[in-house]
């Protein structure tokens, strides 16, 4: 297969991820989304390097994996700190910045 | 041949399970979905001779993340006596707004001329990363453990107990 | 030195005057010093302008500065113009203006000292500003000196500006004569685009060469007329002067008598050789001139307070010097401009005297005042002969002219009104005199307050007397030499007509002042007539008389209606299109914020939303535009 069905696919689950994100009315199924599009971007990134031959873009989603991995924790973080002060996730809820 | 069955099986796979993630009305089940992308995101690196980024996928993402999303579902929802529900809302903009994105993209690709062939690997492709990170990336590979610390001593600062 | 220069001096020393008593407050406020410089300045200007007046040899002498640059020539020049018509004129406004400041002395005495040292400033301004217009050499330095009388009239008009009246009057005297004033300066601008130039001189010689046509001229000059219908108190813009009377006594013998409501025939006679070519604007001067002087003769019959009498008076003597304009015979109206200056001035200050010494003007609080104030009767009697026109005193010849330049011009009806004038002049003004001078005193006045009214009955202290007395010598000797040698004063200008009056003429005027003392006489005097019998005769005319002939009315029932409907228009554009905008515009603002805040939910999800449909649109834009 070439190129263009490996980044056609991520586009797709990266379309998938954002479609989450949008509607998602729990905070963790926001995240949720955020995940599959991260996901989407390693599948491009790999894609990209290995038809092009550079073993740097590897190396490069190496370090991607473990960045999304440290946001996430630090996503997963914060919700429980929202979920222990205002006893809710639902993002409904979550309106403070209202201007 | 083999490759276009098993890339359009691992298509399906990710696809489907990515579906279900984003739509599914059980937040669990929405993580068990999860796993399954995220494996079938490993199958495709697979499928792209990258072994070892297809084994760190496993380990950090199917492994890690996944469980932690767990813990976090079991602190913040009531688990006994009430169904973890959840629904979505502006479906209808969300969904145009994606469709819109993917055909964009799509559009894109198509109108690239892509190369359709690989050319063989000639090295190793785990030895090459464990060079690369040790010697030409070695600064943003020490940057990487001060951001991976960092965020450890933040997320445990937040979720730290109440006192 | 020669006469230009000599008019230059004449003209600076009261500015000089003025500006130093603008400046210098404490001199100004310390009263008495400062109208001794005031005085000082006038007796300067005085000097001046009697020997420029005799130096002058015939030779038109012209002292200008270049004042606005323009391409090529100078656009506008100030400076002096120094002829016969001006140095005259001259002598005639420092002499008044010296006899009154003098007179003011005393008069004013009771003033405060700030008081006194403004009004001192503000006549040394209005001698520099009259004279300024005397001597201008071009119509824009006339005009600019036009408008600067008009703002010291005003100024002196109201001094006593905490009356209402007065304040009253003195704006009703610049609006009045503004009104006028716009007209004279379109006709001027009008001119200058018709002739390029200002300038006197250069106009007579277009004229004479034929080089200004004639199309729209008469427009031209007609507008012009407007300026001095304003100045000169000519119907219906006569309306001011009657209520200027609130000024100081002082101040109308100076102003509304001899200098500035003589402007406007001055400007006439200047330009008489430009209105010549427009015999129609010159009709209508004459028959609106013939007019106000009936319409204020017949309303100054029926007035009780002395200074009205003198100030329609005043109205009805310049219809008369317009309507030997309006004939075509200007010299005629400058003559009688000078004699009427002459006698004006000392009929008011002798007024003045008599108010100063009863305490009233009203005419039905004095009486027998001949034998308690034996030397003002002589003078006011002498200065009411010249009015009337009788042979000996300084109005006669002046007034026989006037009627003669109206018969030979061929202007029967103006001629006819103007000799009942002459009858009526005779009677009210000897009404006044055997009302106040002879008779006896009221009672009311007698019983009540004798001791204090006796003080005060007296002829007046010597600077009110003495320029009176200076007045009626000169109109003496104004009036023998004219009737014996004839009009020396005034030499007949450059090309004026001649006219030979037909013989008739003066025994018929004579004799027609005479009627009317006669009357007055048998009436006020003799009491053979009941006055209040003699009244009811005129019945319906009296009654409008009194109310002015609602003139006045007229003119507030219009401008109040016209002014008030504009503002309100004026009001209603500025609430509803001006505000309205401005509303709108802000209406609009805080609602278009309102609606756009409903974006700002607070939810982060919303923003993400916001960036995804923001980062289509920006691929879109990329991928179809770029």
């Amino acid at each position: 297969m070439g190129l263009q069905a490996y980044l056609i696919l991520a586009a797709v689950v990266f379309g998938i991820g954002l479609f989450g994100v949008v509607t998602r009315r729990n905070t963790i199924g926001i995240l949720l989304g955020i995940e599959l599009m991260l996901n989407a971007v390693n599948i491009n990134l790999v894609a990209f390097a290995r038809f092009s031959g550079s073993e740097i873009g590897m190396i490069f989603t190496v370090f991607a994996i473990c960045i999304t991995v440290a946001e996430a924790a630090m996503g997963l973080a914060i919700v429980i700190l929202l979920f222990r002060i205002r006893r809710t996730v639902m993002a409904d809820h979550l309106d403070l910045l209202k201007g | 041949m083999l490759e276009t069955i098993g890339f359009w099986s691992l298509a399906v796979v990710l696809v489907g399970s990515a579906l279900a993630v984003v739509l599914s009305k059980n937040l669990f089940h929405s993580v068990l979905w999860l796993a399954l992308a995220l494996t079938g995101t490993a199958g495709v690196f697979l499928l792209l001779e990258a072994e070892f980024l297809a084994a760190v996928q496993l380990l950090l993402y199917a492994g890690g993340i996944v469980t932690i999303v767990v813990f976090a579902i079991v602190v913040t929802e009531r688990l006994v006596g009430e169904r973890i529900t959840q629904t979505n809302r502006r479906i209808t903009a969300g969904a145009v707004t994606s469709l819109a994105l993917i055909a964009l993209v799509v559009h894109a690709i198509s109108r690239q001329p892509l190369p359709t062939a690989r050319e063989p690997l000639t090295t190793d492709l785990t030895r090459t990363i464990g060079e690369g990170i040790l010697t030409r990336f070695v600064l943003p590979f020490e940057l990487l453990g001060v951001l991976m610390l960092a965020a450890m001593l933040g997320a445990v600062y937040f979720a730290r107990p109440e006192d | 030195m020669d006469s230009g220069l000599l008019t230059l001096v004449a003209l600076l020393a009261p500015v000089a005057a003025f500006l130093v008593l603008a400046t210098v407050a404490p001199l100004r406020r310390a009263g008495r010093p400062g109208a001794y410089f005031s005085i000082l300045g006038a007796t300067v200007s005085l000097g001046a302008a009697v020997t420029a007046w005799r130096a002058y040899d015939g030779a038109i002498t012209r002292m200008v500065w270049d004042w606005l640059p323009s391409e090529g020539r100078p656009l506008a020049t100030i400076g002096v113009l120094a002829d016969e018509t001006s140095t005259v004129m001259l002598v005639l406004v420092a002499l008044v203006a010296f006899l009154v400041q003098v007179y003011s002395l005393s008069y004013l005495s009771d003033e405060p000292p700030q008081g006194l040292g403004r009004y001192y400033t503000y006549q040394s301004l209005f001698a520099f500003s009259m004279m300024g217009l005397v001597l201008a050499p071009n119509l824009l330095q006339l005009f600019i000196c036009w408008e600067l009388v008009g703002l010291c009239s005003y100024l002196l008009i109201g001094y006593w500006y905490q009356k209402p009246e007065a304040a009253r009057a003195a704006v009703k005297a610049f609006w009045t004569t503004k009104a006028g004033d716009v007209g004279l300066l379109v006709g001027i601008v009008m001119l200058w685009t018709l002739s390029g130039t200002f300038d006197f001189g250069e106009l007579r010689v277009m004229v004479a060469g034929n080089e200004l046509p004639l199309a729209g001229l008469s427009i031209i000059t007609f507008c012009i007329y407007l300026g001095a219908m304003g100045k000169s108190a000519q119907f219906p813009l006569h309306v001011w002067l009657p209520d200027a009377m609130e000024g100081p006594t002082p101040v109308s013998a100076l102003i509304h008598a001899a200098t500035m409501v003589t402007a406007g025939v001055y400007l006439l006679h200047r330009t008489s050789w430009l209105f010549a070519l427009t015999p129609d604007v010159l009709m209508i001067i004459a028959w609106i001139g013939a007019f106000t002087a009936l319409l204020a003769a017949v309303l100054a019959c029926v007035q009780d307070d002395i200074k009205r009498v003198l100030a329609y008076s005043t109205v009805s003597q310049l219809g008369y010097m317009m309507a030997a304009i309006g004939a075509g015979f200007s010299t005629a109206g400058f003559f009688h401009l000078l004699t009427h200056g002459l006698f004006k001035a000392l009929l008011f200050l002798g007024a003045g005297a008599v108010i100063h010494a009863v305490g009233s003007n009203d005419l039905s609080r004095m009486g027998g005042l001949a034998r308690r104030m034996p030397q003002t009767a002589i003078v006011f009697i002498i200065g009411t002969l010249s009015l009337a026109g009788i042979p000996l005193f300084a109005g006669f010849l002046s007034k026989e002219e006037i009627l003669g330049s109206v018969w030979a011009g061929g202007l029967v009806g103006p001629f006819a009104l103007l000799m009942l004038v002459a009858f009526l002049t005779a009677f009210y003004m000897f009404r006044v005199v055997f009302l106040a001078f002879f008779g006896t005193a009221p009672a009311a006045a007698r019983h009540h307050d004798s001791a204090h009214h006796g003080a005060h009955e007296h002829d007046p202290p010597a600077p009110m007397l003495l320029p009176l007395w200076i007045l009626a010598l000169l109109s003496m000797a104004v009036g023998i030499y004219s009737t014996f040698i004839g009009p020396g004063l005034v030499a007949v200008p450059e090309g004026a007509a001649e006219h030979a009056a037909p013989g008739w003429l003066m025994p018929a005027a004579v004799s027609v002042a005479v009627a009317g003392i006669a009357l007055a006489w048998l009436t006020y005097q003799r009491r053979t007539i009941n006055a209040a019998s003699l009244a009811s005769m005129f019945g319906p005319i009296r009654h409008a008389a009194l109310a002015k002939f609602w003139i006045d009315d007229l003119f507030e029932h219009v401008l109040a209606a016209g002014i008030l409907a504009f503002s309100s228009l004026v009001g209603w554009v500025d609430r509803y299109i001006v505000d309205g905008v401005l509303n709108v515009v802000s209406v609009w603002t805080v609602t278009t914020g309102d609606e756009m805040r409903t974006i700002q939910t607070g939810r982060a999800q919303d923003y993400v939303y916001g960036l995804a449909v923001g980062l289509l649109l920006l691929l879109v834009w990329a991928r179809w535009s770029l």
